[in-house]
């Protein structure tokens, strides 16, 4: 009877988890892509209505085995992509995230122009000689420190 | 090595332009709300419930009772009940309530209008885009149209539950019906 029970327990843990076929997102993963509407923090910096009601829905649909892309789609399509924290690598949004790349890039070369130039202009400065007082001097200095 | 200055001064220039220019759009972009008096802004969006859009441009020639609400909002609830005797009143003079469900998750909204028994047409401004036209600062807020899709009365900020605002409420309904 006990073994019966424990099995029955078993099942009953076990049944949720293994009816899914992906690996179970979580709201931990979830709420720092995702972004509050009414406060325009991620969820997981928020303590609003409007985000508790969206941390709500992404656990109701965790447990029906959704995937963290069908969720953030499901939720773009209600609210709109403003939903996400970041936009998507696709599209015109692909902008968003190799405009700051190529800048940096760009920065990077005009620098090192920059101090290739400089280089260059600091070989290229002619060496003037000394006139013979002071280069007698600089001789006798140097005999004193002998 | 002199075109290559001149091209890194151009990049430049360009630039600073570019972001001067976001920086001018985003300033003249800014919602405001739209002056009581002038035109109300017209939308199309998606019904809450059933398939298809409205459109406020076709609700020309009705008084229209604009009331942005959302489920995730306390005091919607409370003045949920109070706009459905409303509407139940004056639909047959030919008002039209018709709720805005603002930043809210839409099978939550359908429960919501289930369990309070709302009745007039609800549309869904998911991406709050035509809650930022009207000037949202939170929900509920209500706005009242004339039949010529003029904005009257006042902008309810406020429950309808509340005296001051079930007052707004009341001759917002009556600038709209008279006007």
């Amino acid at each position: 009877m006990r073994a019966l029970a424990v099995i029955v327990a078993a099942l009953a843990f076990a049944g949720p988890a293994a009816a899914c076929v992906h690996p179970r997102t979580s709201l931990a993963y979830l709420e720092g892509q995702i972004m509050c509407p009414t406060c325009h923090t991620t969820l997981d910096q928020s303590d609003s209505d409007a985000a508790r009601q969206i941390e709500a829905y992404i656990q109701k649909r965790i447990g029906e085995c959704a995937t963290a892309g069908q969720i953030k789609s499901e939720l773009v399509a209600n609210f709109g992509a403003g939903i996400l924290a970041a936009p998507p690598h696709k599209g015109f949004d692909l902008l968003a995230w190799w405009l700051p790349l190529g800048g940096v890039i760009a920065g990077a070369g005009l620098l090192a122009l920059g101090v290739w130039r400089w280089s260059r202009r600091r070989e290229a400065e002619p060496v003037l000689p000394l006139d013979a007082a002071t280069e007698r001097r600089i001789d006798e200095l140097l005999a004193d420190l002998d | 090595m002199r075109l290559l200055k001149l091209t890194g001064q151009a990049v430049a220039l360009v630039a600073v332009a570019g972001l001067l220019g976001l920086l001018v759009w985003r300033l003249t972009h800014q919602a405001h709300p739209p002056k009581i008096g002038g035109a109300a802004p017209n939308f199309t969006l998606r019904r809450l419930e059933g398939a298809g859009t409205l459109d406020l441009a076709s609700l020309r020639g009705h008084p229209v009772v604009l009331n942005f609400w959302a489920s995730w909002c306390v005091p919607c609830k409370g003045e949920a009940a109070m706009l459905q005797r409303e509407w139940a009143q004056y639909r047959n003079k030919g008002v039209v309530f018709l709720g805005i469900d603002y930043h809210d998750v839409g099978s939550d909204a359908r429960t919501f209008l289930s369990h309070h028994g709302i009745t007039y047409p609800t549309v869904q401004d998911g991406s709050g885009k035509v809650g930022d036209r009207y000037g949202i600062t939170g929900v509920p807020e209500t706005y009242f149209v004339d039949r010529r899709g003029r904005l009257v009365g006042v902008h309810v900020l406020g429950p309808i539950t509340e005296s001051k605002f079930a007052h707004q409420f009341h001759a917002g309904l009556r600038a709209a019906l008279d006007s």
